[in-house]
Parts: structure tokens; C-alpha cells; sequence
């Protein structure tokens, strides 16, 4: 999940797809982000690298959409709806998420376990 | 006996001052102005008045503010000494000019002068960034002012003390110079002088202080004299040049150094706030050193005396267009770009509307025509284009005269306008600087980051509270067999992490809505606050105020957590955020066993607290189930921003 300068970024990656939850004039996820390009990516407590400064999902609403859907704590985010979430910062993330017009969001998120997964499966 | 010699010297530079000031008298008496020999006798006095404060005073600012006022005296000093011999050569070789047989008087055409002013002075610093985070216990400080010069005349703004927590020095006084020529050259000079260092001579007497450094000072000040002697400059060759009232003896006290320096002119007036480039003298090695960025902002506008003075009126007959029958009688007044027509003199005073308006700008063409043939007089013809017809009006004045007045008086206004350039398209604005306010003293030229205060009566209880917590907390996650959330990542099933034992809610329950609700949010969120709802839809979604599991557990330490929140409530939320009563949570991370999302409950009543913690944790985020009412929405916000703006939180967003 970290990256090298200069190097394209690869990960495995598993694609989740949420559908927003409408309350009143709300759409909600059900999960709360952290981490962006203006954060300070020390402070994350789910990233490997310490200098990664994705979005991290810092905490999924139980029986929320996100986690029917199958999102997991601590888990990168990788695109929103195509949208690249490796560069972006905090508000950016969030207000792509938080499309009003959007019903589903589609994810691609990333998380070691996948990664240790494939491996296992490549042995 | 070298104190004789002293006496000697200071006998003949007394003498040789004498008869500098009377020579200067001379001048101006011969010049009939007497305007500058009152400037400089006043400044004089002010100087000697600058020189005893400065040799008395105690305090460094009283001792910074004398010493701006003496180097401004001195510069004044030079400028109206220049400025008399200025006059006295133009007289000179005037009276040259004229004994010469020259083909006759030059048509000189001045231009007209206007006023200038220059106002919102701006200077942007560049710290270094390891000069602004280092902790020395003293800030390197400097007292900076700005001197402008036109001309004669110099103005002086007041004294700012920079430190590192400014980004800019800026002064807000305006200046206005009122008789400036179109080729005005504004001279912005920077000086600075280090307010740290002790320059007082503690241990001598003052008396002999002053006396050493006056008495030194002359002798010294005579070298400097004659070093300085302008050479043929002078009329009157007195060995020690002209002007003998040179600054100074070198008084003990802070000394300004120029440290950067520009000269605006016409090309720089504008209607807005522009950059300008400034020169640099110095270098990091001085003490006197700020460390500058190189640019000075300021808005420089400038008002011609003929965009605002009545240049030219008078009685006129006006024709429109080719119709040759309609002779209106007008009375007309040329201001500005306009000739106004006003149908009687007394309307002008009464500031009725114009009967009508000639525009006069660049794109005016003013002839004189042929003589009408119904008219003995010349008219002059007025032609315009408004929106790509031409507009042609003829004026006719009574008498020849008058007709050769008015077109004197266009081209005047042409030429005018030539000269200012931009400035006559529109009339600038000029704020007149108002009389003297009295200073507002901001307590502390703080930046962002000075003003989060944390509270030191807390910090101690909030550190041993904090560890305390946490340690008690591992254990009983360690306890109830649940991992951290990290661990999560691991694990096959999303469903492992979640127990659903949870504890019976503490009575302790009741008390916090009412705390919580004021305190309750700090988060970034605002697009999707999804905090009512949800609570009631999703049983599963934490129970704000099930403090309950680690409460129970904690129980006296919740006490105090509740005593500290009520201190903290009763605080106010004014700009003071409150790092203390951290909870364990350190919001997300640490979850409360035993709860089905570990984060949210504690992060409820961190939410109280500010996110500026100490430990620099997380920032809290909106307790999601809070069934409580926002507080006001200003406070709200105000916190946001602070959440949002502390680079030592990590945001979080619900989403």
C-alpha cells in the first residue's frame, strides 16, 4: 500500500458497491474517512506506511449500507465512481462521496489481507 | 591638555554653526520664503527635543520612538537644506537666463499638480521555517518604519515591532502629499533598528553620557562634514561645506538602519493595490535584519488638481451640431473631463444639475473655427464621439479675450491630462487620514497557532488522567478478549470484531445529555451530517451517551472527567479550546470493548474537548447518533474552522 516516488502505484484491490442510504434529506454511507494529501498521514492509525497519505476508512456504522456492503475498517480507498482517492484531500474525498445526485457509490478499496490473500493463492 | 583642544573645536564648530544658519537665513531671505526657515528652525528644535528625550529615557520603546523621530528630523533637515539651494540656484540662473539675450520666454507649459496619496502599506516577511518553529525562548525583534519622501516634504508612518509570529508588517496610516508635479518621485524607505540589544551605558552617569557623546560627537560630526562636503555646490565656500547642520552627535541609544528601499512614480498610481520591488540593503549578518520578501504592497493614487478644481468658467453661448440659429446661453464651468453648462452662475454654488455636459477627454477634438460670419469672435468647436457618432458643439465667448481664455485653457486641461495620464480617466478616491486615533494596542500580533491556548492548570491531571485511562482500558480490552481495530485488517470475517455483549448503562448516563449536547461537535463534517436519524433507525449504531461499559469500569475517573467537563462548559467556549479531560479514546482508535463500534461512544465526550490535544490525536468527529441539538451554528462553525485548521489533527469525515 505504500508507494515508491516515481513508481506506478499497484495494489489488489476489491471492489465494493454501496448504495446510499437516503434519511430525510440525507444520503449516508455509513462509514467515516480519514487521511488526505493536506493531512497529516503520521496520525493514521490504519495505514502500513507512515507516509501514506490516502483515504483510510477509519470506522464503518454496523448494519450501515457500507459495511452490507462489505467495506472493512481500515481499509484504503482507492477510487470513488472512477475518481482517483490516492491524491486527493480530506474535503475532496468527502465531497466525493457525498454526491448529492449519486445513489451508489461504486469503491475500490484495498487492504493487506487482500494482498496476503492473493499471495496465498499464488504459492 | 587634549580637553582644551576639545573646547577649541567645539567653540569654532559652535561659530562655524552660526554662521551656517545665518547664511541659511540669507537664502531664504533672499528667496522672500520665509517657509523653509520655519521648517528648519522647527525641526531643529524638534531634533534637540528628540536628542535630550532619547538621552533620558529609560524604557526601550520611549528610547525607539525618539530615536525614529530624530533620524526623521535629521532627514528632514537635509531635505529642506537641499530643497532651499535648489530654490536659490533655479533663482540664480533665472536671473541668468533673463540677462542673457535669449529668443524670448520660453512656452513652457506646466502641468497642473495634484495630490498623491499612498496608503495600506504592506511588506510581506519570509521567515525562514526554522526561525519560526524553534523554540528559543526570545523572538529576534526589530522596530521597522517607513519614511516617504516627495520632494521636501517627508512623512514618517508609525513604528511597528516585528517579530516571527508577524507574516507582514503593515501600516495603516495613509499618507497624502498635496502639491506633487506628474513627475513625482515617491522615495519609500524602510529603516530598522534591533530592539534586543542593551545599548545603554548603564554604569556612567548619564550627565557625562550625554556630555562625552555631544562633545565627541561634534568633532566626529565634523569629519563626518567635511567627508561629506557637497563641493561646488556651494555658493559660499565656508572650508566646511555647506550645510553644517548635518546630523549628528552620535547619541548612545537604538540606531535605525536603512534596510530597503523604492521610488514609485506615475507609472505606479493606480486605482488598486499593486506589488512593487523593493531594493535591499543588508543582509542576513546585520542586526537590524528582517527578513523581507522583496515586495511592498500599497495602493498609490493620485487626484490632479484639474480632475478636481473648477480650472476654468465663465459665460458662453453654446450651438449644437451644424444648427445655425440656437444660441444657448450657458454658463460654463471646465472641470475634470467635463465642461459643465449650467444655465446661470448661482446654480453652480446650488449644485443644480448642469442644462447639460460636454464631455472633455482625450478623445475630445477642441479647433478653433473661422470666423462665423454672424459673429465677429472665433468659436470653438467641441467634438466628441458618443457611441460612433461625432457630436460637434461650438461654443462663442463674449469678447476675443475670453475666446483666447477658453482655448488656454483647453489645452491646458490637454495637457494636463497628458501628463497625469491614467490618473484622468476616473477620479481616484482619497481616504483623508482622519485625526489621530488613539492607537488600538492589539495585545499580541499573534498568528493562528498563538491563539490556541491550552490551559496549564490542566495539562498535568489531563497527562497522568490520559495514561491512566489508557492503561486501565488495555487491560480490560485484553480482558474481554477483543483486538484493536487494526487487527481487523486480518481477519476473514467482517463480522468478528463486533461483540454484542454490552454492559447495563451506568446511572451515570443521565447527566451527560445536557453536557454533551453543548459540547457535542467538533467535526468537519457538513455535507452529510447524518447525526439525528440514524440513531433511531440502526440499533446497532452507537448509543452516544452508553458511556456505559468503560464508565462503569472507570468510574472514578469519569467522576472527575464529569467535573472537569462541567469546569470546561462553564469556561465558555470563547477561543479558548480545552485540551484537557481527553478521554482514553483518543477518539477512534481505542475502542470501547464491548461496544459494536468502538469509536463512537467515547468520541461523543471527546467531542467536548478540543481537538487540539496535546498528544495531537485525532480530531473528533460527529458522534453519529447524537440526538441532541447542534449548538448555535456560529460557535459550531467558528470550531470547525479550528478543527479543520489545526495541522495537528487528522480529520475525520463522515460520510
Amino acid at each position: 500500500m505504500s508507494f515508491i516516488p516515481g513508481q506506478p502505484v499497484t495494489a489488489v484491490v476489491q471492489r465494493i458497491e454501496i448504495r446510499k442510504l437516503r434519511q430525510g434529506e440525507h444520503l449516508i454511507l455509513g462509514f467515516s474517512i480519514g487521511g488526505g494529501i493536506d493531512q497529516d498521514p503520521g496520525q493514521n492509525p490504519f495505514s502500513e506506511d507512515k507516509s501514506d497519505k490516502g483515504i483510510y476508512v477509519t470506522r464503518v456504522t454496523p448494519e450501515g449500507p457500507a459495511e452490507v456492503a462489505g467495506l472493512m475498517m481500515g481499509d484504503k480507498v482507492m477510487q470513488v465512481n472512477g475518481w482517483d482517492m490516492t491524491m486527493v484531500t480530506h474535503d475532496q474525498a468527502r465531497k466525493r462521496l457525498t454526491k448529492k445526485n449519486e445513489d451508489v457509490v461504486r469503491l475500490l478499496v484495498t487492504r493487506k489481507s487482500l494482498e496476503q490473500a492473493v499471495k496465498h493463492s499464488m504459492m | 591638555m587634549p580637553m582644551n583642544r576639545y573646547a577649541d573645536m567645539e567653540d569654532k564648530l559652535r561659530i562655524l554653526e552660526d554662521l551656517n544658519m545665518m547664511y541659511i537665513r540669507q537664502i531664504a531671505l533672499s528667496l522672500q520664503d520665509s517657509n523653509i526657515q520655519k521648517k528648519i528652525d522647527h525641526e531643529i528644535r524638534m531634533r534637540d527635543g528628540a536628542c535630550k528625550l532619547l538621552a533620558a529615557c529609560s524604557q526601550r520603546d520611549q528610547a525607539l520612538e525618539a530615536s525614529k523621530s530624530l533620524l526623521t528630523c535629521n532627514i528632514r533637515i537635509m531635505a529642506y537644506m537641499s530643497e532651499l539651494q535648489r530654490m536659490k540656484e533655479a533663482q540664480v540662473m533665472q536671473r541668468v537666463a533673463l540677462r542673457s539675450s535669449d529668443a524670448g520666454p520660453t512656452d513652457d507649459r506646466l502641468p497642473c499638480k495634484g495630490k498623491v496619496a499612498i496608503s495600506d502599506l504592506r511588506i510581506p516577511l519570509m521567515w525562514k521555517d526554522t526561525e519560526y518553529f524553534k523554540n528559543k525562548g526570545e523572538l529576534h525583534r526589530c522596530a521597522v518604519f517607513c519614511l516617504l519622501q516627495v520632494g521636501a516634504e517627508i512623512h514618517d508612518t508609525d513604528m511597528v515591532i516585528v517579530d516571527r509570529t508577524l507574516t507582514d508588517i503593515c501600516f495603516d496610516n495613509t499618507i497624502v502629499f498635496s502639491e506633487a508635479s506628474p513627475g513625482f518621485e515617491l522615495r519609500v524607505e524602510m529603516y530598522s533598528c534591533c530592539s534586543e540589544e542593551d545599548y545603554s551605558t548603564g554604569s556612567t552617569s548619564r550627565k557625562l553620557a550625554s556630555k562625552l557623546s555631544s562633545s565627541l560627537g561634534r568633532s566626529a560630526g565634523k569629519k563626518l562634514r567635511v567627508a561629506m562636503d557637497p563641493g561646488a555646490c556651494s555658493p559660499i565656500s565656508n572650508g566646511g561645506g555647506a550645510t553644517l547642520l548635518l546630523p549628528l552627535p552620535t547619541v548612545v541609544g537604538p540606531k535605525y538602519h536603512l534596510l530597503a528601499h523604492t521610488t514609485l512614480s506615475l507609472s505606479h498610481v493606480q486605482d488598486s493595490f499593486r506589488t512593487h520591488d523593493l531594493s535591499i540593503s543588508g543582509n542576513e549578518e546585520c542586526s537590524h535584519w528582517v527578513p523581507l520578501y522583496g515586495n511592498v504592497c500599497c495602493r498609490l493614487a493620485a487626484q490632479p488638481h484639474c480632475m478636481t478644481q473648477q480650472m476654468m468658467s465663465g459665460c458662453l453661448k453654446v450651438k449644437f451640431g451644424g444648427d445655425p440659429q440656437s444660441w444657448t446661453n450657458v454658463y460654463g464651468v471646465l472641470k475634470g473631463t467635463n465642461l459643465f453648462c449650467y444655465h446661470r452662475q448661482e446654480d453652480v454654488e446650488a449644485n443644480i444639475e448642469p442644462a447639460f455636459t460636454i464631455s472633455i477627454n482625450k478623445k475630445t477634438r477642441i479647433r478653433a473655427s473661422e470666423k462665423d460670419r454672424h459673429n465677429k469672435a472665433q468659436s470653438i468647436c467641441i467634438s466628441n464621439h458618443y457611441g460612433g457618432e461625432e457630436v460637434t458643439h461650438t461654443l462663442s465667448a463674449d469678447s476675443r479675450e475670453d475666446t483666447h481664455r477658453w482655448m488656454e485653457a483647453f489645452w491646458q486641461q490637454f495637457y494636463d491630462m497628458s501628463q497625469w495620464k491614467q490618473c484622468c480617466d476616473d477620479l481616484m478616491k482619497i481616504e483623508l487620514p482622519s485625526p489621530r486615533k488613539p492607537t488600538l494596542v492589539t495585545s499580541k500580533q499573534g498568528s493562528l497557532y498563538h491563539e490556541m491556548v491550552i490551559d496549564t492548570s490542566d495539562d498535568i491531571s489531563t497527562v497522568t488522567d490520559i495514561l491512566a485511562r489508557r492503561m486501565e482500558e488495555l487491560e480490560l480490552r485484553s480482558q474481554l478478549g477483543t483486538s484493536p481495530p487494526w487487527m481487523s485488517l486480518f481477519e476473514e470475517s467482517p463480522g468478528c470484531p463486533r461483540t454484542h455483549n454490552r454492559l447495563p448503562h451506568s446511572p451515570l448516563r443521565c447527566p451527560r445529555p445536557g453536557l454533551l449536547s453543548s459540547e457535542a461537535s467538533l467535526t468537519s463534517d457538513s455535507d452529510s451530517p447524518c447525526s439525528t436519524s440514524p440513531c433511531s433507525r440502526y440499533s446497532g449504531w452507537a448509543e452516544p451517551l452508553s458511556l456505559s461499559s468503560p464508565s462503569s469500569h472507570f468510574r472514578p475517573r469519569t467522576l472527575s472527567l464529569d467535573a472537569k467537563l462541567s469546569t470546561l462548559r462553564g469556561r465558555g467556549y470563547g477561543g479558548v479550546l480545552q485540551c484537557s479531560c481527553q478521554p482514553p479514546s483518543s477518539s477512534s482508535l481505542a475502542p470501547i470493548p464491548a461496544q459494536c463500534v468502538p469509536q463512537a461512544t467515547l468520541s461523543c465526550s471527546s467531542s467536548t474537548s478540543s481537538n487540539s490535544s496535546s498528544e495531537g490525536s485525532h480530531s473528533p468527529e460527529l458522534s453519529d447518533g447524537t440526538p441532541f441539538s447542534r449548538p448555535s451554528s456560529a460557535r459550531q462553525s467558528l470550531r470547525n474552522l479550528r478543527a479543520k485548521l489545526d495541522p495537528r489533527n487528522w480529520l475525520q469525515s463522515q460520510v
